[in-house]
């Protein structure tokens, strides 16, 4: 181990670590845009100036190692000038349109300025003209007179996705970043380009125009999207999810994503959930019931059949805690392991693109296979088909998907759940196969909390058991697995005391529009689109 | 008027230049061609580069870095190392490279055999400016003939060593006669500097360690062979040994290549060989050692001499020789303008202070050209070139802010007319270029 100072504070670092590595790693703030601790160096924005003793001249932290003894300051009126003229050179030719652009709020141009900027511009001269609303392929756009070349976005295309559509083309400040000939920006992992541009260059299709980053929070989970558990965090406010961006997990999925966990917050927002409960009979669908009210009624045609008539499936995509409620329920209070495991991509399960993509689309296959085997449940799903087919099953609990755009089966799935004479289908999304189905003969529709909604385990394919929180509530009746567990077996739900804060926000003269005490303390505000 | 001037070339390297036949490979024979090839075929190679560290020979490309001390820094094992030679030549004023190329291209052919030998390079390759048609066939050809005559290829001479040589043809940009430059072009990836460290002579051509030497550099290894280190320092003086070829151009009446020892008067260059001026014109200023070489004012230049020492004194640079002789018939402002136009045109776009500094230059200089300049733009222009300086990844911004630094220092007075006036201070110039700016769109 190295011994150096960095700003006065003392550190211990691996031999071969660079001072930006060290500073970091150790919470200390240094401006940068073209380092990424994901990629290699480039060393070209000059911005992470640092004052090595012993050196008269300032150099850059991201490609000086870090030697024995070494005292390094990026604090001192020379660096600050440094960074200062760094960031100017940047800016002389950026068409500052922050009020128009979707990067701003989260902008490194924006964050250094505030830090080394404020200052009169100098530069009166005509600004370079480039190319606006470059279009790269289907999931980003370019705005080139906003890209500050930090080639970060084409050395990840080289290294990390290595499917090397992008490159910088021209010289001097007529540089612009573009596709190679015939190639489009189209890889599994493209909106990564989105994440780590530093400036408003790339912006995602997906979510540019659709919300001004500082009316969002986030939060914290793990992607639903596959078997490999993306560290991920999740940007909402009460309008409802807008995107889903990595989170750094080095033992999980370093500082990337791909593009089809990002859609994965598209199923969570209330457009494709399941707001209330409905029953089916006598070959019409039913007023709609509170969520609670459908479970009780379900639970009571539970406890009017036999053990050995009672069947529920579970698919990879709950959490541990909701398995173990469910099996609780079902194996312990109903007697019954007619418990059967719906997993489509079994087949594919093993596939992997090398870097984050699986075939298993369930984020928690190995949770429930855990769960199965603790309860002592082996069945086979051909058993499930021919108990249903030869009209055996009384009574049938599926805890459907909840992307049910990885789950390909559903439809014809739902055709052979209809065989049971009663179906209770607990799903967070609508299931319009359910809905039209002919052959239903009776069926309770229970609404369930997403991923999003809370706090649970997923087990990723390796066996690692990742925690995470609830990060907001889309649909408030909805219910949990767990819930729904407890519910099922004829208990009373535990209802958290209300506190009251929450009855002070929620009510109910307020116009939707309007910035609640609880908002404003939060600096997030509610608007109606389009109003602004 | 130049009998008070020395107006005689010492011509060491360029001795047999003016025989045609001193381009062949007979002819190149005749007169000792290849022989200290042999020479240096049978010494160890570590005694040539101990020989050539103790001649004091410095880079002719621009840098004046110890050719020896280079060397040394390659690893002491076996891995594959590369010679490249640099024939890139694309410093604005300098084209002695060229002279040597066409007139004796055997010559850079056996000093980069043994430089190779001393290196233990098995393959080197000449980077030549792409626009040098004639250097490029007399090198294709000397090639061959160097081939055919078993100069190069396996077992050279019987010594055991093999050595291969190829030419490769750039594609005109000035960023790639920067050794990093270079190899990234040579690698067939965009002409673009690489961060150091690493090092060529640690990592280089293909991640391999690699020396990258200048066309004059080179071809002076064989006379360091021939006529031992010693002899080498009788030209010049102690930290400036040698002979070196000077390409003089500007307002003077002999332009040319000029070959003289180190230490030679710059009065004497411009006064004597040079042959003075136009009559009726004198001297204004001088750029001593390429376009990116700070200006000399005519006082100054009346006590420089041409050598590393006294020139970096001077607050300027030998660079790679060339000598940019300016009369007092020029407007400064538009000399200037005619160089930031050349930076900001090549500045390859990596780094952002070089990237964008080039261009804030060379718009600030046409403002001022196009009557619309502000006082404070002068004050400007030093800001944004000191903030350029020692910023980036290699020497082109460091190029391209000195000029602009010694000009507007040292001519102010023609800057601050320019703005004041809306027209240069020097009668009858009139600029047509201001279009520039905006030529690449």
């Amino acid at each position: 181990m190295l011994k150096c100072t960095i700003n006065g504070v003392e550190l211990e670092v691996k031999p071969g670590t660079t001072i930006i590595q060290a500073m970091n790693e150790n919470a200390q703030k240094i401006a940068h845009y073209c380092w990424h601790p994901g990629l290699s160096i480039a060393g070209v924005c000059r911005l992470c100036m640092v004052e090595v003793e012993g050196n008269p001249r300032v150099q850059i932290a991201c490609n000086t190692m870090i030697t024995e003894g070494m005292k390094v300051n990026n604090t001192s009126e020379k660096v600050k000038d440094a960074v200062k003229w760094g960031l100017d050179f940047h800016l002389i030719n950026h068409p500052l349109d922050c009020p128009i652009c979707d990067q701003a709020g989260e902008c490194g141009l924006q964050d250094q300025y505030m830090e080394y900027g404020k200052y009169n511009p100098e530069m009166a001269e005509a600004k370079q003209k480039k190319h606006k609303v470059v279009d790269l392929g289907p999931t980003v756009v370019l705005d080139s007179e906003r890209c500050i070349l930090c080639s970060r976005c084409v050395r990840f295309t080289d290294e990390v996705s290595k499917t090397n559509e992008l490159g910088i083309f021209n010289r001097g400040d007529h540089a612009e970043i573009g596709t190679h000939d015939g190639k489009q920006l189209d890889n599994k992992y493209s909106l990564n380009t989105v994440d780590i541009c530093p400036v408003g260059a790339l912006t995602s299709k997906d979510f540019r125009f659709k919300q001004r980053v500082w009316y969002l929070k986030d939060s914290e989970t793990i992607c639903n999207g596959c078997s490999t558990g993306c560290n991920v965090k999740v940007y909402f406010n009460k309008e409802g999810l807008f995107r889903v961006k990595p989170k750094h997990n080095e033992a999980v999925n370093g500082y990337w994503m791909c593009d089809e966990g990002r859609d994965t917050y598209k199923f969570v927002n209330k457009e494709h959930r399941m707001l209330k409960g409905y029953k089916y009979a006598a070959g019409s669908w039913h007023n709609e019931t509170h969520a609670g009210v459908a479970a009780k009624d379900a639970a009571e045609f539970l406890k009017a059949v036999k053990s050995e008539d009672i069947y529920l499936v579970l698919t990879g995509q709950h959490t541990v805690e909701e398995y173990e409620a469910m099996l609780e329920t079902f194996v312990n209070t109903y007697k019954t392991k007619n418990v059967f495991h719906w997993w489509p991509q079994e087949a594919q399960a093993s596939e992997f693109d090398g870097l984050l993509i699986r075939g298993d689309k369930n984020p928690n296959t190995a949770g429930l296979k855990q769960a199965l085997a603790k309860f002592g449940i082996n069945t086979k799903w051909s058993d499930l088909e021919q108990s249903l087919k030869s009209g055996k099953v009384k009574e049938l609990v599926v805890i459907g998907p909840e992307n049910f755009a990885v789950y390909k089966d559903l439809d014809q799935k739902i055709e052979l759940f209809a065989n049971a004479e009663h179906l209770v289908y607990a799903t967070s999304v609508k299931v319009p196969a359910l809905e039209n189905c002919k052959t239903l003969k009776m069926a309770t529709v229970i609404p369930l909390k997403s991923y999003i909604e809370k706090d649970g385990t997923f087990v990723n394919h390796a066996g690692l058991a990742q925690k995470f929180k609830k990060a907001t509530t889309v649909v408030s009746e909805a219910l949990t697995g767990t819930e729904l567990a407890q519910l099922l077996s004829g208990k009373a739900l535990q209802i958290n005391p209300v506190s009251e804060k929450a009855l002070f926000t929620a009510v109910s003269n307020t116009r939707p529009d309007q910035v609640t005490l609880d908002h404003r303390k939060k600096n997030e505000f509610v608007f109606n689109r389009g109003r602004l | 008027m130049s009998a008070q001037y020395n107006s005689t070339q010492t011509k060491y390297l360029s001795e047999f230049y003016h025989l045609p036949e001193f381009k062949g490979l007979e002819g190149y024979k005749k007169h000792g061609g290849y022989a200290d090839l042999a020479k240096a075929l049978k010494m160890q190679p570590q005694a040539i580069i101990d020989e050539v560290k103790a001649s004091g020979l410095r880079g002719r490309g621009g840098a004046g870095f110890s050719t020896g001390m280079k060397w040394g820094f390659l690893p002491k094992n076996n891995e594959p190392r590369y010679l490249l030679c640099n024939a890139d030549e694309g410093e604005p004023g300098t084209f002695k490279d060229r002279m040597m190329m066409e007139k004796a291209p055997h010559q850079l052919i056996e000093g980069m055999i043994i430089s190779a030998f001393a290196i233990n390079s098995k393959k080197s390759y000449i980077y030549v400016r792409g626009e040098y048609d004639d250097s490029i066939n007399a090198l294709e050809a000397a090639i061959q003939e160097a081939y055919k005559a078993g100069y190069l290829g396996k077992n050279i001479l019987g010594s055991g060593f093999d050595h291969d040589m190829d030419v490769y043809r750039g594609a005109g940009a000035y960023i790639c006669g920067e050794e990093t430059g270079m190899i990234s072009s040579l690698e067939g990836l965009k002409g673009q500097p690489k961060l150091k460290p690493p090092f060529p002579a640690v990592q280089g051509y293909l991640k391999k360690p690699t020396i990258v030497n200048n066309v004059e550099t080179l071809a002076v290894v064989k006379y360091v062979i021939r006529d031992g280190a010693a002899h080498y320092r009788t030209f010049g003086t102690e930290k400036s040994a040698g002979t070196k070829l000077f390409s003089l151009s500007g307002n003077i009446t002999k332009p040319g290549n000029y070959e003289v020892p180190l230490a030679f008067p710059l009065k004497d260059m411009i006064y004597g060989l040079g042959g003075g001026f136009k009559p009726g014109r004198k001297l204004k200023a001088v750029i001593p050692g390429g376009s990116s070489a700070p200006v000399l004012t005519a006082e100054e230049a009346e006590r420089a001499t041409l050598d590393y020492e006294n020139l970096a004194q001077m607050g300027t640079m030998l660079g790679s020789g060339a000598i940019i002789v300016i009369d007092d018939a020029q407007c400064m402002v538009q000399c200037l303008a005619n160089l930031t136009h050349f930076y900001h045109h090549e500045s390859c776009g990596q780094c952002t202070p070089c990237r964008e500094g080039t261009g804030w230059l060379d718009k600030i200089v046409h403002s001022i050209l196009a009557g619309k300049g502000r006082m404070q733009d002068i004050e400007l222009l030093i800001k944004v070139a000191d903030n350029m300086k020692g910023k980036t990844i290699c020497a082109l911004s460091d190029a391209a802010a000195l000029p602009v630094l010694s000009f507007v220092t040292k001519f102010r007075d023609e800057f601050e007319y320019f703005v004041r006036e809306g027209k240069s201070k020097v009668k009858g110039t009139a600029f047509k270029g201001a279009s520039h700016v905006e030529m690449h769109h």
